[in-house]
């Protein structure tokens, strides 16, 4: 009993060293690792750019029986409930999905930044008030704000995209003021001011970017969000209408095959979940590359 | 009085030194006898990194033995390799960095490469000790003193005595407190004392006082003497200072590109230096001795590339006694008397026989690029008609200068700077000497707008008239910034509209302060220490500013770079008619560059005079003690007790008084005014007693 004891105590010691060696040299090439995550997104663009090249058929245009499985008709993912291709439903939907994250993070920037370098340079009142500002977006519940959004305009995907950028930006300016305001207690900016820089010029190569590396891991981080927030809303029904190749919308309407015809449910998730992937491997890759430095 | 026994021993001493030297010498030779099993030996020690590809050759084949109850001090440039043998003492080289270590380290009877960790972790807890540069970072700031302490004794008591015996006052206070709410001295107690909990054989110490002022280094230096003394611990003191060095240390030890070049008696090496690279560290110190003003000697070149390994001497490319066999072949360590060991050519037969060679050419770097350097002085000149007009002057009238701290809620006014009045005048060069929290950079910020001013008058020349160089010359680089951006940036602040102009006007600035034009694109992470100083300096200077403003632009430096930047400061001031302020901690540094002195004591301005004067015939006893702490000279050491005071809380009266030796009961009611002395004119002093008036 006690021998036995023992000897599974070195059994897991064994396996634990093992697992830490491991551990160990995948932390070795770390840096490799990371180039490689930080890439992703460029490579995933590249891609998501060739889809009408890749896909094998028109994503609305049955093209065969429907609901052939995956491999069967010259269907590589199967067909869905009309006949039409999956995997090139699948591949526009990402398309779509890959696009609409990157318009809102764009987007999101664009007046998160704005706002946030404003608030930092300013002080003061200026400051207070775009914050306070800024609170009230960030206490909205975004897709609450979509829903409210896309019913009063009417579904489609702009609208939901619209509704989502309303309340995306806040985050970027939190993040773009603290990043200042660090910065501009660095002896550079000083040095800067007593050279005759003016305000504005003193922001614009002194201060922003510096904000550059936050902004860049922030904003990869965050794909992988937004990307499972559109889907989402998608599988609600707040986005393009019926034809159109989205992958929560897919999900969502092929639910009640999912027992017989289980891919015309599955892969559209399957796409969401790579995407999302994509987007927090990156993000964790870029922080580590900008850690390191 | 040990202190003041070792801290005698410099350069130009009298007779009665030499007699205290000497006998503590005898003591020493007296315990070879005794003990012959050295706490620490070792042998041939090599050490590279591996960082990003690079190769660091950071240590080359070092052979060393500490003694029991000696203090070695391991002197060299920073890059020299003197922290990774400390490091290797502790078996703590960074495993990130993939060291890649042969020889032998033993400390004790432990042979350290090869021990496994539960034995270095023993060797850590019982024969050694260790002090950084920074206690803040080395002390957990989580954790109370108390607990830190309990780590390596037994009982609170024990903790108490370990605090009490190295000099904290109030211990069983201090045992509740957290790292914060410690000075730096203390905090530097504390962690000698966490060093000595394990009554250790050897305690390493790393650059112990280098970020504390000279008066709380002076008394942590008396500290680390008294527990030699009563503890018969060895102490291996890693510095960059001579001087300091010169103060507690039995034997020297220089190194230079991961070899001990030089290696002898605090006395041999201090009075008898035989390698040019000592000879050189020497002559670029600064002390309050000797000539008083003017150019410093320098050495050639910067530091040593630890990337390469060199074929020769790994000195001779700045060696001014280089010949072909340095360059060919490098000299081993030999011992060339007692006690005095030597890694040099010259003196030797094959030196003779060798081809001398051209001495070294000054790189980019080197000191007298600036004589050699073909500026056009008139560019410079002419591109400022103010600097034509000889300058403008600086009048400060009793300013003051309060910042409000703390939360909204427990917000307290912290003084800085508490009724400065001062003058300068046009093309002079005043030096503003104070420790840390003495206001003096608050005064240089206000000078230049960057503080509001809470009451008081300035007058000072208009913003694009008066620049600043900063202490971290590389944090006042914008990082993603070229050095020509930042150049033309401050070009055309200052009107300069043509590009081909701005161009040429750049490029002379980086001749006028030594900086090779092709450093314009690079930025400053790219720069060596040395040469974001010289861009920094570049940046200021571009446009000839009426007044120069500089903050311990040095102190970061190495020695025998702080000696090359000082001498850039003072050329340029006297090519450009400059007004000159510079604020530094180092009464030393300012007699070489100042021609008055201003000592300023918690936001107050105590002694103004002129550099002979506050040197040669101090009247304030702080100042008068900050010239005594300095290390390195023949002086009555005086050392100060305690720390200054928190500018949130001044004392009553004479702000100096709880520290103050000559302090008598009057001085805690009445607050002093600045009084000019009778017998000299021009100087004043802040200290009723000292002058005698009623």
């Amino acid at each position: 009993m006690a021998l036995t004891g023992v000897y599974s105590s070195q059994n897991t010691s064994l396996a634990r060293r093992k697992l830490s060696s491991t551990v160990r040299s995948l932390a070795a090439n770390n840096t490799r690792t990371n180039l490689v995550f930080a890439s992703l997104p460029v490579i995933v663009t590249v891609l998501v750019l060739a889809v009408p090249l890749l896909a094998p058929h028109n994503p609305l245009v049955p093209a065969g029986p429907a609901f052939q499985p995956p491999g069967h008709n010259g269907f590589l993912l199967g067909s869905d409930s009309v006949g039409r291709d999956e995997l090139s439903r699948v591949l526009y939907g990402m398309r779509t999905s890959w696009f609409s994250a990157l318009a809102v993070i764009a987007s999101g920037l664009l007046i998160g930044v704005t706002i946030g370098s404003v608030a930092a340079v300013s002080g003061g009142w200026i400051d207070a008030l775009l914050m306070r500002f800024t609170d009230i977006f960030l206490s909205l519940p975004g897709p609450v704000l979509a829903i409210a959004v896309v019913a009063a305009l009417g579904p489609s995907l702009v609208h939901t995209l619209i509704g989502v950028g309303i309340v995306w930006w806040p985050f970027y300016a939190r993040v773009v003021r603290g990043e200042i305001r660090s910065l501009a207690a660095r002896p550079h900016l000083e040095a800067a001011k007593l050279s005759g820089v003016r305000v504005v010029r003193r922001t614009l190569r002194h201060l922003l970017p510096g904000t550059l590396p936050a902004l860049v891991v922030t904003a990869s981080l965050d794909i992988g969000n937004l990307v499972l927030t559109l889907a989402g809303l998608s599988f609600l029904g707040l986005g393009a209408p019926a034809p159109a190749p989205e992958l929560g919308a897919m999900s969502a309407r092929n639910l009640t095959f999912l027992l017989q015809d289980y891919w015309t449910a599955v892969m559209p998730g399957i796409g969401i979940l790579i995407l999302a992937l994509v987007g927090n491997l990156a993000g964790d890759g870029l922080r580590s590359l900008m850690k390191d430095r | 009085m040990l202190a003041m026994a070792v801290g005698n021993l410099s350069e130009n001493n009298s007779t009665n030194i030499q007699q205290v030297s000497d006998s503590s010498f005898d003591s020493q030779s007296s315990r070879a006898i005794w003990d012959v099993k050295p706490v620490a030996v070792i042998d041939d020690l090599n050490v590279t990194f591996k960082r990003s590809n690079e190769t660091i050759f950071a240590l080359r084949g070092v052979d060393l033995a500490i003694n029991p109850a000696e203090i070695v001090a391991l002197v060299g440039e920073s890059g020299s390799g003197k922290s990774v043998l400390g490091l290797s003492l502790l078996g703590l080289l960074d495993n990130n960095s993939k060291p890649k270590v042969t020889g032998s380290v033993r400390v004790g009877d432990v042979d350290v490469l090869g021990a496994s960790n539960s034995q270095l972790q023993s060797l850590r807890r019982h024969q050694l000790g260790a002090v950084f540069q920074d206690p803040m970072t080395s002390l957990n700031p989580t954790m109370r003193i108390g607990k830190q302490l309990n780590e390596v004794t037994s009982s609170t008591e024990e903790s108490i005595e370990l605090l009490r015996s190295v000099g904290v006052p109030d211990p069983e206070k201090r045992l509740g407190a957290y790292p914060f709410e410690l000075s730096g001295g203390l905090r530097q107690r504390v962690m000698i004392a966490i060093a000595l909990g394990g009554s250790p054989k050897l305690i390493i110490a790393d650059e112990p006082t280098t970020a504390l002022d000279v008066t709380v280094q002076a008394q942590i230096l008396e500290l680390i003497l008294s527990v030699r003394e009563k503890a018969s611990t060895s102490f291996l003191m890693i510095t960059h200072d001579l001087g300091v060095a010169g103060m507690v240390a039995d034997r020297i030890v220089v190194m230079y590109g991961g070899q001990i070049v030089e290696q002898g008696t605090t006395k041999t090496i201090l009075e008898t230096p035989k390698h040019p690279y000592t000879q050189g560290l020497l002559r670029s110190r600064l002390t309050l001795e000797g000539s008083s003003k003017g150019k410093i000697s320098t050495m050639s070149g910067e530091g040593y590339d630890a990337r390469t390994l060199p074929i020769g001497c790994g000195f001779s490319p700045r060696c001014e006694c280089s010949v072909e066999l340095c360059q060919v072949s490098a000299p081993e360590l030999r011992e060339f008397h007692d006690d005095h060991a030597l890694s040099c050519w010259k003196d030797t037969d094959k030196y003779q026989a060798s081809q001398p060679t051209r001495p070294p050419t000054a790189s980019s770097e080197g000191n007298d690029n600036l004589d050699r350097s073909p500026l056009d002085k008139d560019a410079l000149d002419k591109a400022s008609p103010a600097a034509q007009e000889k300058g403008g002057e600086v009048l400060v009238g009793d300013l003051v200068v309060s910042f409000k701290v703390g939360s909204a809620r427990s917000r307290s006014v912290l003084k800085a700077l508490r009724g400065v009045t001062l003058e300068v005048k046009p093309g002079s060069a005043l030096a503003i000497v104070g420790e840390s929290g003495s206001g003096k950079s608050t005064l240089l910020r206000s000078l230049v707008g960057l503080n509001n001013l809470s009451s008081g008058s300035m007058t000072a020349p208009p913003p694009g008239e008066i620049q600043m160089v900063f202490q971290d010359a590389g944090a006042s680089l914008t990082p993603w910034m070229t050095i020509q951006d930042l150049l033309n940036e401050r070009l055309l602040a200052g009107g300069v509209k043509s590009k081909l102009e701005r161009q040429k006007r750049a490029i002379a600035a980086c001749e006028s302060v030594g900086l090779h034009p092709q450093m314009l694109q690079a930025k400053a992470y790219q720069l060596s220490g040395g040469q974001r100083q010289r861009a920094a300096l570049a940046r200021a200077i571009v446009i000839p500013p009426k007044v120069l403003l500089c903050d311990e632009p040095t102190s970061a430096l190495d020695v025998s770079l702080a000696a090359i930047v000082l001498n850039l400061i003072s050329e340029l001031r006297q090519r450009l008619h400059m007004t000159l302020l510079f604020v530094t901690h180092d009464l030393a540094v300012a007699k070489i560059i100042a021609d008055e002195v201003a000592v300023m004591y918690l936001g107050q301005i105590v002694e103004q005079g002129t550099t002979q004067q506050i040197l040669h015939n101090p009247m304030h006893p702080y100042t008068k003690s900050l010239i005594s702490a300095v290390p390195g000279g023949s002086r009555i050491r005086q050392t100060l007790r305690g720390e200054p005071a928190s500018a949130l809380a001044t004392p009553t009266g004479c702000s100096f008084h709880p520290r103050c030796f000559e302090a008598v009961p009057k001085c805690t009611q009445n607050e002093q005014l600045l009084y000019v002395s009778k017998a000299s004119k021009g100087h004043f002093v802040r200290c009723a007693v000292a002058l005698g008036v009623d």
